[in-house]
This record gives C-alpha cells, sequence and structure tokens, in this order.
C-alpha cells in the first residue's frame, strides 16, 4: 500500500506552513518523517483506499463557520488561531495522536489544512451551544483540524456538522481532539451527513482531567466510506466519559467504527452505547473496546452495541473487546444484531399504519435514546428526521 | 356510509400445517355486539388474527368481506383502514415510540397525506379519551406497551379503538386480566362507542363483561367451529355450566386441555 502514497518533500511542506510559525513547520515536517514508519492500522474488513493518501490542497481547506461565540469562548478557523500566537494550539495540537498514531494520522499531522479552534475559558458555563458547520464543497480531499480546549470548570454544549453538496465527490480526512481540564464538561455533539460518494477518514482523540465529563454524541449517515476511530483517555481520577453512537447505512454505504475507552484515573466511568440500523447491502464494522490500565483502580467500563437489520444483504461485524489489567474494576460488554421484530410490525399495520411507515417509527424509536440528550430540539429533531426518512423499503 | 357489515363464510385457518379454524360463518353488522366464547385453545384468537391477517396464520379457505370489499385480499394496513380494528391478547411493546406519536401517526394514515390531524385538537381529543377510561395523561408519552402492566395495556387497546373509531372491532379477551373496577370501565368506554356505525365481536372467557356491553348474539366456538349460538341467556348458562354439558349433546370429546 506504500505505492499508493504520495511522495511529499520538504519544500511541499514548506508551502502548507508559508505563513506559519516556525514550531509548526517543524512538527508537520517531523510528523512527514514518521509516515514511512508507521503501520496503516486499518482494520481487515475495511478495503483501503487511495484517496485519503493524497495531498490536499491548502484552497481546498472547508469552509467551517461558527455560531455566535459568547464571552470567554474563542471559536474560530485554525488557521487564524495559529497566526494569532493561541498557546493553547501550540500546545495541544496533535498531542493525542502520539499513542498509537497510524500512518494516515501522521501523514493528516503533516498536512492538514484548516479547520477550527474552540477554546473554553476557565470556569465559563455556556447556556447556549456552540455550533460548528464543516462544509465540503467539489472534488478533492479535505484535511480538517478540529481542536477543542475546554479549561478548569468550564462547561459547554458543541454541535458539529459535517456536510457538503451534493455533486461533492470529497474525501475527508480530518482530526478531532478535545482537551478537557479538571472538572470541566462537554457534550459534543457531531452529525455526520456527507454526500454519498464522500469517503471520510475522521479519527477522535479526548483527554480528560480529574472528574472531567464528556458526552460524545455521534450520529452518522452520510458518506460511501466513513472510517472513524474514537479514543478516550481517561486520565484523572473520577472522569466520566460516555459514547452514544447511532448511525445509519444504506445501498452500499460502509462504516468502520472503533470506540475505545482508555482507563488511566481512579474511579473513572465510561460507557459506550451503539445503535445502528442498516438497510440495503450496507455493511458496519464496529469495534469497541474498554481499556483498565492497572492504575484504574474502580474503574467502571461498559459497552452495549445492538444493530438492526432491515435487510438480509446487509453486514455488521461486531467486535466488543475489554483489556482490563485491574482487580477491583466493573466492566462488561454485551452486543448483538436482529432484524425487525415482525410483531412490532405486524401491531403498527394494524392500527393501519403503512409497512415503510411501520419500520420507520420502529427505527426513529430504536434510535430516540441515543438522541434525547443533543441539546438543540431543533437539531435533534433533524436528525431524526434524516434517519426515518432514510428508511427504504 | 350504510352500516358496517363483517360477513365470514367457510373460514378455515392453520397454522404450521395444523387446521385450526375449520369452517366458520359468521355476520356482524353495526349496533350489533356478538360474544365468543369457547374453552382454551379452540381457535378463537386464531380466527381473530387471520381476519387481521397476522403472518403466521394461513387461510385455507373460505371467505371475510367488510362492506362487501374481500378483507383476506388486502394487507393489514388495508385491512386496519378499511375500518377493522382487533384489540389484541397479546399486544406488542415498541420502544421509543411514544403512544401519542404512535396514534397520530395511526389516525394520519387513514387522511390525505396533505391533510394531517391538527396537533392541538390530536391532544386534546386524546386527553377526553384518556380522561373517560381514566388512563394516567403520562401514559400519552410513554412508550407503546413498554412496562405497561397487563390490565394498562388492555386498557390501552380500547385508547386505540376510541381514537381510530373502526366499523367492526374485534375485541380478544379483553377484559383478561383486569382488575373488577377495570373490566367495568372497559366494558362501559366499549358501550359508549357503539352505534349503528360500529360491530362489535368479543371474545371472552367470562361473563362478567357481558353485564356491561349487552351481547346481541353470543356464540360458543369448539374445535374451530362455531357449535352454538344464542342470546345473551347463553352466556349465563355457560357460566353456570361450564362446556362439559354441550360438548357431550353435541357428542364431542376432545380433552379441554389440548394443547392450550
Ligand atoms: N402462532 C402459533 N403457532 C403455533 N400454534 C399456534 C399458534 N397460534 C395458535 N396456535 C395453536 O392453535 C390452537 C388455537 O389457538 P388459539 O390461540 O386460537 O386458541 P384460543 O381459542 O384463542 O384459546 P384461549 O382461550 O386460550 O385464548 C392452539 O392449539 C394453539 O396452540
Ligand atoms: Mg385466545
Amino acid at each position: 500500500m506504500a505505492g499508493t502514497l504520495v511522495e511529499l518533500t520538504p519544500e511541499q511542506i514548506a508551502a502548507f506552513a508559508a505563513d506559519e510559525p516556525s514550531w509548526l513547520f517543524g512538527r508537520r515536517l517531523a510528523a512527514l518523517g514518521r509516515v514511512s514508519e508507521l503501520p496503516l492500522r486499518q482494520s481487515k474488513q475495511t478495503p483501503l483506499e487511495t484517496a485519503p493518501f493524497l495531498a490536499p490542497d491548502l484552497a481546498q481547506a472547508p469552509s467551517v463557520t461558527a455560531g455566535d461565540v459568547p464571552a470567554g469562548v474563542e471559536l474560530v478557523d485554525l488557521r487564524t488561531a495559529i497566526q494569532e500566537g493561541q498557546l493553547a494550539v501550540q500546545q495541544h495540537l496533535g498531542r493525542l495522536f502520539t499513542e498509537g498514531e497510524s500512518r494516515l494520522q501522521a501523514l493528516h499531522l503533516a498536512t492538514f489544512a484548516g479547520g477550527a479552534f474552540c477554546r473554553v475559558g476557565r470556569g465559563v458555563e455556556l447556556k447556549e451551544p456552540l455550533q460548528l458547520t464543516v462544509e465540503l464543497e467539489s472534488g478533492a480531499l479535505y484535511a480538517p483540524h478540529l481542536l477543542v480546549v475546554l479549561e478548569e470548570g468550564a462547561r459547554a454544549d458543541l454541535i458539529v456538522e459535517l456536510r457538503g453538496g451534493a455533486g461533492a465527490e470529497a474525501a475527508v480526512r480530518g482530526a478531532v481532539e478535545i482537551v478537557l481540564g479538571d472538572n470541566a464538561a462537554l457534550n459534543y455533539t457531531e452529525f455526520q451527513r456527507v454526500p454519498g460518494r464522500t469517503q471520510t477518514y475522521w479519527p477522535r482523540r479526548a483527554e480528560l482531567g480529574r472528574d472531567a465529563k464528556l458526552h460524545w454524541i455521534l450520529a452518522d449517515v452520510g458518506a460511501r466510506l466513513a472510517v472513524a476511530d474514537t479514543r478516550t483517555y481517561l486520565r484523572g481520577s473520577g472522569a466520566e466519559a460516555r459514547v452514544l453512537a447511532s448511525f445509519f447505512g444504506g445501498r452500499r454505504q460502509h462504516f468502520d467504527f472503533n470506540h475505545v475507552m482508555v482507563h488511566e484515573g481512579q474511579h473513572t466511568t465510561s460507557d459506550i452505547e451503539a445503535r445502528g440500523v442498516l438497510q440495503g447491502r450496507a455493511r458496519a464494522v464496529y469495534n469497541a473496546n474498554s481499556v483498565i490500565r492497572k492504575s484504574a483502580k474502580g474503574a467502571s467500563g461498559w459497552q452495549h452495541e445492538h444493530t438492526l437489520m432491515l435487510s438480509d444483504e446487509a453486514r455488521a461485524d461486531l467486535i466488543p473487546e475489554l483489556e482490563i489489567s485491574e482487580w477491583e474494576v466493573s466492566a462488561g460488554h454485551a452486543a448483538s444484531a436482529g432484524p425487525v421484530d415482525p410483531m412490532q410490525v405486524y401491531y403498527m399495520e394494524s392500527r393501519g399504519i403503512s409497512p415503510v411507515e411501520s419500520r420507520r417509527l420502529i427505527v426513529a424509536g430504536f434510535l430516540a435514546s441515543l438522541l434525547q440528550d443533543i441539546p438543540l430540539a431543533s437539531v435533534r429533531e433533524r436528525i431524526a428526521d434524516i434517519f426515518q426518512e432514510k428508511v427504504e423499503l | 356510509m350504510a352500516r358496517p357489515e363483517l360477513i365470514i363464510q367457510g373460514l378455515r385457518v392453520g397454522v404450521e400445517g395444523r387446521e385450526i379454524v375449520k369452517g366458520l360463518d359468521l355476520t356482524v353488522r353495526g349496533g350489533e355486539v356478538h360474544a365468543i366464547m369457547g374453552p382454551n385453545g379452540t381457535g378463537k384468537s386464531t380466527m381473530a388474527s387471520a381476519l387481521m391477517g397476522h403472518p403466521s396464520y394461513e387461510v385455507l379457505g373460505g371467505t371475510a368481506t367488510l362492506d362487501g370489499q374481500d378483507i383476506l385480499a388486502m394487507s393489514v394496513d388495508e385491512r386496519a383502514r378499511a375500518g377493522l380494528f382487533l384489540a389484541m391478547q397479546y399486544p406488542a411493546e415498541i420502544s421509543g415510540v411514544s403512544n401519542a406519536n404512535f396514534l397520530r401517526t395511526a389516525l394520519n394514515a387513514r387522511r390525505a397525506e396533505n391533510d394531517p390531524v391538527p396537533v392541538m385538537q390530536f391532544h386534546r381529543d386524546l386527553k377526553a379519551k384518556m380522561e373517560s377510561l381514566q388512563i394516567d395523561q403520562s401514559f400519552a408519552e410513554r412508550y407503546v406497551n413498554e412496562g405497561f402492566s397487563g390490565g394498562e395495556k388492555k386498557r390501552n387497546e380500547i385508547l386505540q379503538m376510541a381514537v381510530l373509531r373502526p366499523r367492526i372491532a374485534v375485541l380478544d379477551e379483553i377484559d383478561s386480566g383486569l382488575d373488577i373496577d377495570a373490566v367495568k370501565l372497559v366494558a362501559s368506554g366499549v358501550s359508549q362507542m357503539l352505534s349503528e356505525d360500529l360491530g362489535v365481536l368479543i371474545i371472552t372467557h367470562y361473563q362478567r363483561i357481558l353485564n356491561y356491553i349487552n351481547p346481541t348474539n353470543v356464540h360458543v366456538m369448539m374445535q374451530g367451529r362455531i357449535v352454538r349460538s344464542g342470546g345473551p341467556e347463553l352466556a349465563m348458562e355457560l357460566e353456570a355450566r361450564g362446556y362439559e354439558w354441550l360438548r357431550q349433546e353435541l357428542g364431542i370429546d376432545e380433552p379441554i386441555t389440548e394443547e392450550a
């Protein structure tokens, strides 16, 4: 596969970094140096394509638009943040990718172009959710990087939407990094509905300080091929993380999702709840892992995955794992995949509801619990509607 | 519209290759209340399920028409929209779907796409009907039948009937699992709906519910057929004497507990 990799020279990297500070140029070069040595870390059920290994065009940074930003908060284009010399950017950018870095991630760190930076200051508690839209236009490869930093005691809701014009046949090789200080709390909602010919490679990383709280609310409906790898490091004692992941694949969509919780601090708790719906010839490869390190006394890590199969030709591979190196913990997982209960459909039809509408309601009901924590009703309802309307019969 | 009319002739129904209903004739018209009684396992629910179109039951012969339309040729949802309603012995639970949303979807399925029932009006109507069945208002937002007690499920079935206003309602053991007061409540709920525009078929094991819904006709079903029909006095007699005398009279020697 190495042959598919575009040979990038330091000069090309310099072009990327033309108006960037030298520390960043140094990091880009170092990342480029690691590219050829690192393993691919691609799951064997998911075909590896060439597009994500191309170099993005700087001019092709996706447009990132943010809603209103209150006092004590910064939410800006990543380039702007870099130019402004934001210390937090220098401090954190790429840091969470050091552990278990893959070749693609190193390439991303060498060539990321655009993205967003969000910082919520110490003790700032936001009442209204922050909103961010990453919009793809036509063609090309996008490589945005989102960096979110909540300082000690900050509280916020952030809603990110990835979308694009219907004609876009893009590839996205992006990254999300979230750093939560002690006692910080973030509700991170991400709605991925890029056009049906797009491929996305979208690793997410988070680091939680003492008593920090993170909810990942992830809803995936778009893309031809979506590969996402979410890794949360519960470093401080008492940290708490949840993943609420919903997805709906149809036609020949292929999803490859991996959710990992890494417990390092004592009495850290995590919970992964994933629900997927598949129809047509869609396929989902779903991995989850709760890693409890030796230091994490009193940790608890749970996983529940369920996939609803609307067609016989769809396929789900659910691979839950536990990696436990500490005795005093509680952990477990449950995973299942199955068709819609024909008795539910019969019951609904017996009230006059058409077969397709019955399945829509069942799908909506199946996914409802994963969407209920989305802080804005308008966003929640829009996602629910898009899920429902996707049901074909 | 003319009075509703359900006509069943020579209906034969099989389950997993076994014939359960073996030639059943029955006509129910608007304004009539028919009660069907009979020992366990004689095919009462099978008949009701086959009328509604349950996928596990195979119609082997006979006809069933509702207002002259062949309902056996229709899909389940078409039968419902044609005016047939079945209060089920074991209603399904649907997680994540609220009762109110479910009912509103069902009502709108009966209306033109561009003419949905106004939301406020729907909720007002639902609230009133829940009150008259003494169903707590919180049930509107609870998920369909999920975590409902046996009696709550039965009441919910009747609530659905009240909202959907069918032309022919088949009530399969709507009184089972209800406490004494609830039987009265559910029965009077059904009674209030009675009119020339509604025909009711009640499957029951107990004469009690018939004290509150006066049946016009009572039938006894055994071995997949109606073996005797009469008026309300027949229900009284069965309550007092059981089925054995009828078996003997008819020369049926099937044990009561067969596979039931
Ligand atoms: N889905 C099914 N699969 C297998 N057998 C069935 C099924 N439904 C009904 N039967 C069988 O058909 C026969 C009639 O059952 P049915 O439920 O119609 O009886 P019933 O008269 O309603 O009895 P009860 O008074 O106990 O409700 C029984 O022997 C039952 O076991
Ligand atoms: Mg029965």
